[in-house]
């Protein structure tokens, strides 16, 4: 089985994330993967370890992907490809599932895996658009994979009504939640060994395509501002007798907030 | 004139809040509204889906529909979309949502935004607000294609009291069933409980309760109160409590009237998930828990004590 | 006597010792090697710690706990230490009759003062030989295994004095009642008087029987003079075997024992060298990798389970028994002793310049002859390697100066670069070091908040400050923490002190990616902490951490980071010392200390907190029962602190109930992990109403005049 896994390089969002003018403050800022395309990359890895299969992971990007990438090679994936193209600096979910459309065209893979969504926009759009687009089927917020033969997957999806067991067809496409495991630290001997594994660098030529195909580079949505959250503001703290503080605060919440 | 369609959140046969709240923001937003409903025995619903709000109501009603599949829900969707000629598409914020929006929007090669807070429409300009990165960051986003399909995120419009609509059904035809994605099982959890996303107080339940003599305790006050019960991720990871009770930022979002966070510290993936609640109260032993920071009514003392006084006092308040 | 029997004897009892330790010898020698120029320096301290520490057995005699036994045990070996040279005379005289060994064998002063401390000696020695007897079989120590081994040693020591004894006796009887049939040469100087004045033991042994005729007592001198070589010999012969192998090697040992800083640093592994990568020689995964130093350590462990009684992993049901552990060990080493051997003796076979075919070769026989067991897994369990809290409290006690810490970082190193098999729990702790430089993950860019509106300076800003205060992880994140990093702060701005912080700059030193054998984090760490510092030339730093103390001042210089380290208990008693604060005595109640292990144990500060604490405490410093060098660790150390306590009881609950017991109404600490556990226990135990946990800093922010 052919497995292909996206991994984003987002913002940590440990950090504090400062806007200006309404625009993010960059300075400070420091860059990671996706968590939920670690979970990806995890669950991509043990599926290679638990049946035969060939993992290849692709980003969108440029020379400071390549961090990353090797970490993820670290962790078990055998191939790697990155699409550096300064015509896709600035794009959209529907630009990078076309991008990714094309990347699956040039291979043959049976299965993709990637993170439910981007800790950077939060929109949980790519993964699903890109099924669409190729015409397979695809099931998200997925918390298991087991694989029954060759042509089919079964996979655990918590939905609205409890989890699902969704048997796939392949080729699918597969989006993950971060209950599907607890991805491994890259190992040890793996990073050595990755400091000399190579990457499939391309453009958008070498992926035989270009900006045209891609809605010409238009964008479907685009942020115009960005602003900072108001923050909460804390109320009344109440510390004593319990018996006393409890009953003020419920005399508060029915006679100051008229919510009881 | 704008044109909303919006897309009914039907859970066991009963029709969900989101479905009023959205569309009494489309009515404020001065639209035609429709709503498209997909299930199974969901014709009785046609007047519910009227006086929701909405003057067409597509309906798409087969047994094939009952468990939920991504493409005939969509294909249903864009269906509807297309006969109501619709300029928004909207999805209340649920799994289904946010698996069904994008495929919706990408078979109408359309710009697709998940939980926004906020719609402007000026003329042809179409302008969404929506949180990112966490919750860190609001975008303020431009729409550049004529339709937009959105998922609004929880609590984020109101329903209108006395909103009317007009009985208007139309009938969807009813897409094949989707043979490469097959649903075998549906395990689910714990169905008899008020839905958090509903429900106008919720009370959650932290590592503080300790066990399930401490989850039962604050379950109790929960009953009392006819809230909704959830819980914080720690309880959750330690198996405690089911998946679905998570409120958090990769749980659900709620946004009640008053939220209880009972034994909860405050984390800030568990403050993204209720930082919307009208009011909140908190109930901690440690006076220096984040939730203090958030909290409009904090109680500093232990729930083993504070719960059943609770209990009491809102006894004895409500009589 | 009969000197061809006697050569005899000596051929055969030393010919077989030789043979035995030229294959001990020559096993330590195939073992990895050591670097010398720590543990051949300083040849002056080096005698002078042999001296007190393995013939004048400080830490048996010396150590409160269990003085008895050790006063036994010291009398044993002074005993046999003294009657060494009346054994040469036993030799001589098997060959030569008469031979009277020089000095001590002549009847000048020494001469007799010499043969009444034997006689004092040997009856000693019999008396603590049967005590040694007694303890073992009726009062049973928890420490300590019976094994036929140590009966067996016990009774060839009682053979050997009352051989001795009664060879003795029976010479005194032949000559004082037979009139010397046999021509004995005794001390007969007038100066001095006659020998058996001065010798009451034997003359007592001799009134045994001297019922007996002369022939008998001729008889019993014979046999007793050869039994006693004879047992002697045996005796010889017996101890590379066993435990009792630490006779020969304790004071090798005792001499190569790292000075300065207690134990060998764990070396700074190259991790660039692929070889070592393939060869797996990053840490020790074999047998075979351990260096002869530690081999020489296994040999000397005389399994007394002192190690034992003050580990806190042993003492709260985790399978981290030491002795046992360095048993295992052994054990594994010496079964695979001959191919060990074999494998030195191919490894010299491999040169720089070699065919690259041939070195292929040489190391696919060499891989042959690894052992079959996994050393983690096979010979030790993982619970047991992970148990460690790195706090040396075994080492402390350790009479023969075994070094076990290191040893157990090593394979610790083995199990994570090679094996990848360490408690996966640890990763959310090293992720969090990797990516924002300390343990909980939080972004870096907040590491500075705990200092707002506190007016203190950032390196940045104004780097010509005479101190770096380095705040640490706990002082910057962990809300306790933090208030003793802010009262620090108010001391140090009450003393007028010129400091600065480094902020966001500032990383975790990487001291528990160390412990848990995470090189490559540590490395990582350390290099940029290292670039952070030398760029703002900073020479001194006041620590409150003593993990970070430890790190900074003793590990950093080994990847070029040299700076001064001051723990900030030793500052602020300079500071007190030099009147630049005043403290007033006003902390009531039972004050008592908690002597962390990393301050302590590995860095010897134990006096400037006390001196401290004397200074606030209205009372006047209340000592715990274990403390000082024998404190019991709280239990985060080694990177425990990051993994949950599942097996038996808690640590950290234990050294709680302790101070509850000495009824304490504040217990201090210097050491934000102690902080942590000490406190959390009290919570557990319910008794954080009345034991305060307060580190010093805060005692001291809180009383200055």
């Amino acid at each position: 089985m052919k497995i292909l896994t996206t991994v984003k390089r987002v913002v940590d969002v440990e950090l504090n994330i400062r806007v200006n003018d309404g625009a993010i403050v960059e300075d400070g800022l420091q860059y990671v993967i996706n968590a939920w395309d670690e979970n990806a990359v995890e669950a991509s890895v043990q599926l290679k370890e638990n049946n035969s299969a060939e993992t290849t992971l692709v980003s969108i990007g440029g020379d400071d992907n390549a961090d990353m990438i090797k970490k993820c090679y670290a962790m078990g994936i055998e191939n790697g490809i990155l699409i550096d193209d300064p015509a896709l600096a600035k794009a959209d979910s529907a630009i990078y599932a076309k991008v990714l459309q094309k990347v699956y065209e040039k291979g043959d893979y049976d299965l993709i895996v990637t993170g439910k969504q981007a800790q950077d926009t939060d929109s949980g759009q790519t993964g699903v658009m890109l099924a669409e687009y190729l015409g397979v089927p695809c099931v998200s917020n997925v918390v298991s994979i087991e694989v029954v033969d060759d042509q089919k997957i079964k996979v655990s999806r918590l939905g609205d009504m409890g989890t699902e067991i969704v048997e796939l067809t392949l080729p699918a496409v597969v989006t993950v939640s971060d209950s599907i495991n607890e991805p491994r630290l890259p190992a040890m001997r793996g990073i050595m060994m990755a400091k000399k594994k190579k990457i499939e660098t391309m453009d958008l030529s070498a992926l035989g395509t270009s900006i045209d195909d891609l809605n010409g580079g238009a964008l479907q949505s685009e942020v115009v501002e960005y602003m900072q959250p108001e923050a909460r503001q804390s109320g009344q703290k109440f510390e004593g007798a319990a018996a006393d503080i409890t009953a003020q605060v419920v005399n508060l919440l029915a006679n100051e907030a008229k919510v009881l | 004139m704008t044109k909303i369609l919006v897309v009914a959140d039907i859970k066991q046969g009963v029709l969900k809040g989101s479905t009023s709240e959205l569309l009494s923001k489309a009515r404020a937003l001065g639209a035609e509204t429709a709503v498209v409903a997909i299930g199974s025995n969901i014709e009785s619903l046609g007047s519910d889906l009227a006086n929701a709000g909405s003057d067409t109501q597509y309906i798409a009603d087969d047994a094939s529909l009952e468990l939920f599949s991504a493409g005939p829900f969509a294909s249903c969707v864009v269906d509807a979309a297309k006969q109501s000629e619709a300029d928004l598409v909207w999805f209340g914020f649920s799994e289904t949502g946010k698996a069904v929006a994008p495929r919706v929007a990408a078979q109408l090669n359309v710009a697709c935004a998940s939980e926004i807070t906020d719609v402007t429409i000026d003329g042809d300009n179409v302008e969404v607000v929506r949180p990112a990165t966490a919750n860190k960051l609001i975008q303020r986003i431009k729409v550049n294609t004529d339709k937009l399909v959105a998922v609004v995120r929880a609590g984020a419009f109101e329903a209108t009291e006395g909103i009317t609509g007009t009985e208007n059904v139309v009938k969807l035809s009813i897409p094949e069933t989707d043979l490469k994605a097959v649903i075998k099982e549906i395990i689910s959890e714990a169905g008899d409980d008020i839905d958090l996303a509903d429900a106008n107080i919720v009370v959650s339940v932290g590592r503080g309760a300790k066990d399930q003599a401490g989850i039962d305790l604050v379950k109790e006050l929960a009953t009392d109160l006819e809230a909704g019960f959830g819980s914080s991720r720690a309880l959750i990871d330690a198996g405690f409590m089911p998946h679905n009770k998570q409120v958090g930022q990769t749980g659900k979002i709620v946004a009640p009237t008053v939220y209880f966070a009972i034994g909860i510290s405050g984390a800030i993936q568990h403050l993204a998930g209720m930082n919307g609640s009208k009011v909140i109260v908190a109930v901690n032993k440690d006076p220096e828990a984040p939730i203090f920071n958030v909290a409009d009514y904090g109680i500093v003392g232990d729930l083993f004590e504070v719960v059943p006084i609770l209990r009491e006092e809102i006894k004895k308040i409500r009589s | 006597m009969n000197p061809l029997f006697m050569s005899l004897l000596l051929i055969v009892g030393l010919g077989v010792f030789s043979y035995t330790m030229y294959f001990k010898i020559q096993l330590l020698l195939a073992l990895g090697p050591v670097d010398l120029s720590g543990r051949i320096n300083n040849i002056g301290e080096r005698i002078k710690n042999v001296f007190i520490l393995a013939i004048g057995q400080k830490r048996l005699v010396g150590r409160k706990r269990e003085w008895l036994a050790g006063i036994m045990h010291a009398f044993i070996f002074w005993g046999f230490c003294v009657l060494l040279i009346r054994s040469i005379g036993l030799y001589g005289e098997g060959f030569v009759k008469g031979f009277q060994v020089p000095v001590f064998g002549t009847d000048g002063l020494i001469g007799y003062l010499y043969v009444a401390l034997k006689d004092i000696m040997e009856g000693l020695v019999l008396i603590m030989a049967g005590y040694a007897i007694f303890r073992r079989a009726v009062l049973k120590p928890s420490r300590m295994h019976n094994t036929w081994e140590a009966y067996f040693v016990l009774c060839m020591i009682v053979v050997l004095m009352i051989s001795d004894l009664l060879l003795d006796g029976a010479r005194y009887n032949l000559i004082t009642l037979y009139n010397n049939p046999e021509h004995f040469h005794f001390f007969n100087n007038p100066q001095y008087g006659i020998e058996f004045a001065w010798t009451p033991i034997s003359v007592g042994a001799a009134s045994l029987i001297n019922g007996l005729s002369a022939d008998a007592n001729s008889w019993i001198l014979t046999i007793m003079f050869w039994t006693h070589l004879t047992t002697q010999l045996v005796f010889l012969n017996f101890l590379p075997l066993g435990k009792h192998f630490h006779v020969i090697t304790a004071l090798p040992n005792v001499f190569l024992k790292s000075l300065g800083y207690p134990h060998e640093k764990p070396e700074v592994l190259d991790l660039e060298n692929e070889a070592a990568w393939e060869d797996e020689t990053l840490g020790i995964n074999h047998i075979h990798q351990l260096s002869w130093k530690q081999g020489l350590d296994l040999y000397t462990c005389t399994e007394c389970g002192r190690c034992k009684d003050v580990c806190p992993a042993y003492l709260t049901d985790k399978p981290l028994s030491l002795n046992e552990f360095n048993d295992d060990l052994k054990a594994e080493m010496l079964s695979n002793s001959a191919n060990i051997i074999k494998r030195a003796k191919l490894a010299s076979g491999i040169t720089e310049d070699g065919e690259a075919d041939k070195i292929e070769e040489i190391k696919a026989q060499m891989a042959e002859l690894n052992s079959e067991k996994a050393i983690v897994g096979d010979v030790i369990t993982e619970d047991t390697l992970w148990a460690c809290t790195t706090c040396r409290a075994c080492e402390q006690v350790c009479p023969v100066t075994i070094e076990h810490v290191p040893r157990i970082i090593a394979l610790r190193q083995g199990q994570t670069l090679m094996a990848e098999a360490y408690p996966k729990e640890l990763n959310v702790a090293l992720k969090g070091l990797e990516r924002n430089g300390n343990p909980w993950g939080i972004g870096y860019d907040k590491r500075a908040d705990w200092a707002e509106g506190l007016d203190v300076k950032t390196m940045a800003e104004d780097s010509e400050v005479d101190y770096l205060l380095w705040v640490g992880c706990a002082g910057s994140f962990d809300d306790r923490t933090k208030k003793v990093t802010t009262s620090l702060v108010k001391i140090l701005q009450e003393a007028n002190i010129s400091f600065a912080i480094l902020g966001t700059e500032e990383k975790c030193t990487g001291d528990f990616a160390r412990k848990v054998g995470n090189e490559m984090l540590y490395q990582m760490m350390a290099e940029e902490n290292i670039t952070t510092l030398n760029n703002y030339k900073v020479k001194k730093i006041i620590a409150a951490c003593p993990h970070c103390l430890n790190t900074l001042k003793n590990e950093y210089p080994q990847m070029g980071g040299n700076y001064e380290v001051i723990h900030h208990t030793e500052f602020i008693n300079q500071l007190v010392k030099q009147g630049k604060i005043t403290l007033n005595k006003s902390v009531e109640g039972t004050l008592t200390f908690h002597d962390p292990c990393y301050l302590g144990r590995y860095n010897e500060i134990y006096d400037q907190p006390r001196s401290l604490l004397n200074s606030v405490s209205k009372e006047g410093l209340t000592e715990l029962d274990r403390h000082g060098k024998e404190s019991f660790c709280c239990g985060a150390g080694g990177g425990r602190m990051w993994m949950e306590e599942t097996i038996g009881k808690r640590i950290n609950n234990v050294r709680a109930q302790e101070i509850v017991d000495k009824k304490a109404s504040t217990v201090a600490v210097s050491c934000p992990f102690c902080l942590t556990m000490i406190e959390d226990g009290m919570k557990e135990l319910a008794q954080e109403e009345n034991v305060k946990t307060q580190d010093i800093a805060e005692l001291v922010a809180d009383n200055m005049a």
